[in-house]
C-alpha cells in the first residue's frame, strides 16, 4: 500500500504574523517527526511535490471576484475577518495548497499510489465561494473534489473531521447530491453553524450531514459515529472516492479547541476509512490537512498515525508520550457521550427519509 | 612532512611527501606492524583503514545486540522503556531492570544503543549504557548519539554497523598511536577525522579507498574533470571527479539507509592478482605467481605478455593464448564499464595502471593519463586530505539547548540569525581545530541546510528553533599544496 505525501518546503512560508496560530511551527515538529521516523525510506511512502492550483482550478469552486480580490489583496495585503489576514504574496501559497490537493488526488487516480495525505498550508474549509473566514483562503478540499469530478468520478464523499465546522464546503455543496458532505466538529463553536437540522436543499437534501458533539468528546465518542453514521453512510453513498478535511484540533491537547481525541484514536479512525475506501472505491482516500494547533503535543503523533495508518504500518505504538496523560484525564467528559447518541438519534429521524441503513436499523 | 598509508586488499601504500613524493608498497602479508615500521614519527600521518573494515562489514552476520528507545511513534524491535520528544525533552524514563534483565546472560559480541531524537538530548542513552557498561566494554557498545543527523533507521542501522567494527577500529588506533600518538583516519569522503571522532562513529572510515583514490589522482594530475581507474591488487575502481571533486552518495548496506556519505564508485571485482583457472576469476587466491604466490593471476598473465613485474620467470605456466584471452577479457570488461561513464580523460592509478591503461583508453576512446607516483596515488591521496566535518546543529533558544552532532554545547542567548551563525560556525572550526587542522583549511565553513521558526505560545513569540548542517568541505589540506 503507497501513501503519498504532498509536500514542500514552500508549505512553510505562508505567515499571516508571526504570531498567529495558523504558523510554520505547526508543520516544523511534524516534520521532524517524520524525519526521525525515516518515513521518506519506507517503500510504502512517496514523497510527491505539489504544483500550483491554476485559475480554472480555483474557478471550479470559487467566484471569479474572490479569485480577483485575493489576487489584488496579495499585491497590498488586506483583512478579511478577525482572524484572518491577507498577508503580501497570499496568492501563491494559496494556489501552492490547493494545488496540493490537486496533486495528490491525480497520484490516486493515476494510481501511482493508493492514498494521499496532502500535508499542506494554508487550509481551507472555511472559505466559501465567494470569502475566505477563519485561517482561510481557498478551499482546497472543495477545489480538489471538483477536480476529480472533472476527471469523471461521480460521487465523492467529504469527512470533515476538523473541530470545527466546515461552513465553507457545506456552503459550496449544500444543494449538490455528488456530495456527500459529513462534518463531525465540536457545538456550539466556531464558526457558529452546523446544526444537525442543516441536511442540504434542493436536490441535496441528505446529502449534508452535520455531527456536532459536544467539548470532551473522546475516543469513544468518534469511534461510536464511525461505526453508527459514518461507515453506514459510506456504504450506502457508494463515493468514487473520500475526501477528508483532516483538521487534527480535536486533539485533547490542542489549544484553540475542547475536544478529547488521542493520536492513537486519529490512527485507529484513518485505519477504518482505509478499510472502508478499500471495500468500495479501490482505497481512494485523499486527506488533506485543515486546523491543529497543539504543535508540540498532538500535531507530530497525529499526523504520523494518520500516515502510518494510510500506509498499512503497524500503529500499536502511536500515542502521545506519557507526561500528557494528566491533559487527557482533564479533556475527557463523560456527559459527552449520551449527548452525542441522543443527537444521533435525533438526526437519524431526520434523515430517515434519505437513507436506507436507518430504517433497516430501526427494525433492530 | 606529510604521511598517507592506505591498507588495501592485496598491498599496504605508504606515501612521504615533503619536498618530493616517495612512495612504498608493502605486501599486507607483512602485517601492518611492519608497514609502521617504514615511516618515521615526524610529521602528520593520515591512515586509510577501508579495507580491514570492509571485510568485517561484508563478512560473516556478526551477533550484535540492538537496544532501541522508540517512545511513540512507529514500531522498532528490540524496544526497551524511555522516550525523548522531538524538542529534546527526556518525556518517559528509562527502567534500569529491564535494561539489567537483557544484559544478564547476554551473549551477543557487541552491543547497539540507539534512541530517537537521541541527537536532540543524549541522556537516555548514555543511562543505557552505563547499565550495559557494567556488562561489556566500551569497545563493544556503540551508541547513535555521535551520528547527529535525524533518521532513527537509518541510525539504528548505522549503529549497528558501528557496534560491530569499533573493537577493530579501536585496535587499529593503538597499533598506529604506538608509531604517531597524532595521526588521522580517512573517511568514506575523502577528509580526514581524529581517531576520537572515529570510535563514536566508526562507520566514518567505511569505504574510504575511493575517496583517497580521487584525492591523490587529483593532486598528481590537477585534472578537475575525468574519470579515476585505480587498478588495485583485488579490484578496479572507478571514481569519477567533476570540478576536481567526486561525487557523494548515500552508502546502502544490507539494503538499508546508512547515514553515512561515501565517494562514488563503481568497483569491478577484478584486479591485478584475480587469479586464472579455467579463466578470470573475480577473487584473489594468494599472491600473483611472480611475487611468489602459487596460482597464476592477470598480472602473470600481463607478463606472459611481455611485461616485467616482479620475477616474471614465474609467470611462464601461462601459456600465451590464455594470457592474450584473459587480459582481453579484463580490458572488454573494465572498458565498457569506463564507456557508462563517456569520459574524455582518464586518469589511472594502482600498480598496474602503467600496463593497462593506455589499452583501456584507447578501447574507451578517451585520452588515458598515468601520472607519476601514480602506483600509490591512493596512498598520496591520504597523505595530503584535510580534516573535514559535517555538523548536524540544533539550537532552541527556550530550552536553551544547542546540540552539535547530538553532543551538547554551552548555549549562549544571540541577538539574530547572523550572530548565531558566527558562534556556531566557531564552534565548528573549534572542533576542527582542537583534532589538528590548521587554520587555513577551516577558513570555508559551508552552510549545506538551515532553517528556522519561531515558537509560538499565547499569541506571542516566544522562542526561536534553529536547525543548521555546517560543513568543511573534504579535500586537499592548503598545506600540502
Amino acid at each position: 500500500m503507497t501513501c503519498g505525501i504532498v509536500y514542500a518546503p514552500s508549505y512553510l512560508t505562508h505567515e499571516q504574523s508571526s504570531s498567529h496560530p495558523e504558523r510554520r511551527e505547526r508543520l516544523s515538529y511534524t516534520l521532524d517527526q517524520l524525519e526521525e521516523e525515516g518515513i521518506f525510506d519506507l517503500p510504502q511512502i512517496r514523497l510527491l511535490a505539489p504544483k500550483p492550483a491554476m485559475r480554472d482550478d480555483v474557478l471550479l469552486v470559487h467566484t471569479p471576484e474572490y479569485l480577483h480580490f485575493l489576487e489584488e489583496a496579495s499585491v497590498n495585503g488586506a483583512v478579511i475577518d478577525a482572524d484572518t489576514y491577507v498577508p503580501k504574496e497570499l496568492i501563491h501559497d494559496a494556489l501552492l495548497a490547493a494545488g496540493g490537493a490537486i496533486t495528490g488526488a491525480d497520484a490516486v487516480l493515476n494510481q501511482e499510489v493508493k492514498n494521499s495525505f496532502v500535508l499542506a498550508r494554508p487550509p481551507g474549509h472555511h472559505a466559501g465561494r465567494s470569502h475566505g473566514a477563519g485561517f482561510c483562503y481557498l478551499n482546497n478540499v472543495a477545489i480538489m473534489v471538483r477536480h476529480l469530478q472533472r476527471r469523471g468520478l461521480r460521487r465523492i464523499m467529504i469527512l470533515d473531521w476538523d473541530a470545527h465546522h466546515g461552513n465553507g464546503t457545506e456552503e459550496i455543496f449544500y444543494d449538490d447530491p455528488s456530495v456527500l458532505f459529513c462534518s463531525v466538529h465540536q457545538y456550539p463553536f466556531y464558526p457558529g453553524s452546523g446544526r444537525f437540522e442543516d441536511i442540504g436543499i434542493g436536490d441535496g437534501k441528505g446529502y449534508n450531514i452535520n455531527l456536532p458533539i459536544p467539548a470532551g468528546s473522546s475516543d469513544k465518542v468518534y469511534r461510536y459515529l464511525l461505526e453508527e453514521m459514518i461507515l453506514p453512510l459510506a456504504d450506502e453513498y457508494m463515493p468514487d472516492a473520500i475526501a477528508i478535511s483532516a483538521g487534527q484540533d480535536n486533539h485533547f491537547t490542542d489549544p484553540l479547541t475542547g475536544l478529547a481525541l488521542t493520536a492513537r484514536g486519529y490512527a485507529s479512525l484513518m485505519q477504518e476509512m482505509c478499510i472502508l475506501a478499500d471495500s468500495i472505491c479501490y482505497g481512494r482516500i485523499i486527506a488533506v490537512l485543515e486546523g491543529g494547533y497543539s504543535v508540540e503535543g498532538g500535531l507530530p503523533y497525529t499526523n504520523l498515525g494518520l500516515i502510518a495508518a494510510m500506509a498499512g504500518l503497524d500503529i500499536s505504538s502511536i500515542r502521545e508520550p506519557e507526561i500528557y496523560q494528566d491533559v487527557l484525564q482533564k479533556a475527557v467528559s463523560e456527559d459527552a457521550f449520551p449527548k452525542v447518541i441522543k443527537m444521533v438519534s435525533e438526526l437519524k429521524k431526520k434523515l430517515a427519509d434519505h437513507w436506507y441503513f436507518i430504517n433497516r436499523y430501526d427494525f433492530r | 612532512m606529510f604521511t598517507g598509508i592506505d591498507i588495501g586488499g592485496t598491498n599496504t601504500d605508504i606515501a612521504v611527501i615533503d619536498s618530493q613524493i616517495n612512495t612504498y608498497k608493502v605486501p599486507n602479508t607483512d602485517g601492518l606492524d611492519n608497514a609502521l615500521q617504514k615511516i618515521s614519527s615526524d610529521g602528520r600521518l593520515a591512515v586509510s583503514t577501508s579495507q580491514p573494515l570492509n571485510e568485517i562489514i561484508t563478512g560473516h552476520p556478526a551477533d550484535i545486540r540492538t537496544i532501541t528507545i522508540p517512545g511513540p511513534g512507529l514500531v522498532y524491535p528490540g524496544a526497551v522503556k524511555g522516550a525523548v520528544s522531538h524538542r529534546g525533552d527526556v518525556v518517559e524514563p528509562i527502567d534500569p531492570e529491564e535494561i539489567k534483565k537483557i544484559m544478564k546472560g547476554q551473549h551477543a559480541r557487541a552491543i547497539a544503543i540507539a534512541g530517537k531524537f537521541s541527537v536532540r538530548n543524549d541522556a537516555l542513552e548514555k543511562q543505557v549504557y552505563d547499565i550495559v557498561s557494567q556488562f561489556y566494554a566500551d569497545e563493544q557498545i556503540a551508541l547513535s548519539y555521535p551520528i547527529g543527523a535525524l533518521n532513527f533507521p537509518a541510525r539504528i542501522h548505522t549503529t549497528k554497523l558501528n557496534a560491530r567494527i569499533k573493537g577493530k577500529v579501536n585496535s587499529l588506533i593503538r597499533q598506529v598511536k604506538r608509531v604517531n600518538p597524532d595521526f588521522f583516519f580517512v573517511t568514506s569522503t575523502g577528509g580526514l577525522t581524529s581517531p576520537a571522532r572515529a570510535l563514536d562513529n566508526p562507520m566514518l572510515l567505511f569505504h574510504s579507498s575511493p575517496a583517497t583514490v580521487a584525492n591523490g589522482a587529483y593532486y598528481l594530475s590537477k585534472n578537475e574533470n575525468c574519470l579515476v581507474i585505480d587498478i588495485g591488487g583485488t579490484t578496479t575502481e572507478l571514481v569519477p571527479l567533476k570540478n576536481g571533486k567526486p561525487i557523494y552518495e548515500t552508502v546502502v548496506l544490507e539494503g538499508s539507509k546508512t547515514l553515512i556519505r561515501a565517494v562514488s564508485a563503481t568497483s569491478i571485482p577484478y584486479g591485478g592478482d584475480s587469479c586464472i583457472r579455467a579463466e578470470l576469476c573475480p577473487f584473489r587466491a594468494g599472491s600473483s605467481r611472480s611475487f611468489g604466490g602459487g596460482e597464476p593471476t592477470l598480472t602473470d598473465a600481463l607478463n606472459v605478455m611481455g611485461a616485467r613485474i616482479g620475477d616474471a620467470k614465474r609467470s611462464e605456466v601461462v601459456d600465451h593464448t590464455t594470457a592474450q584471452n584473459v587480459v582481453h577479457r579484463y580490458l572488454d570488461m573494465v572498458s565498457s564499464a569506463v564507456k557508462e561513464y563517456n569520459p574524455a580523460v582518464l586518469i589511472g592509478t594502482g600498480y598496474l595502471a602503467h600496463y593497462l591503461l593506455s589499452d583501456i583508453a584507447e578501447r574507451a576512446q578517451a585520452v588515458g593519463i598515468v601520472p607519476e607516483h601514480a602506483a600509490s596515488a591512493n596512498a598520496v591521496g591520504a597523505a595530503v586530505s584535510k580534516v573535514s566535518l559535517e555538523v548536524h546543529i540544533h539550537v532552541d533558544t527556550e530550552r536553551k539547548r544547542l546540540t552539535l552532532n547530538g553532543i551538547a554545547y554551552p548555549f549562549k542567548d544571540t541577538k539574530d540569525d547572523d550572530h548565531l551563525l558566527t558562534y556556531v560556525t566557531e564552534l565548528v572550526r573549534d572542533i576542527a581545530r582542537k583534532e589538528g587542522a590548521p587554520e587555513e583549511d577551516i577558513e570555508d565553513i559551508e552552510v549545506l541546510f538551515y532553517s528556522s521558526y519561531d515558537v509560538v505560545r499565547g499569541w506571542r513569540v516566544t522562542a526561536k528553533i534553529t536547525d543548521m548542517i555546517l560543513a568543511i568541505a573534504p579535500g586537499i589540506s592548503v598545506e600540502a599544496l
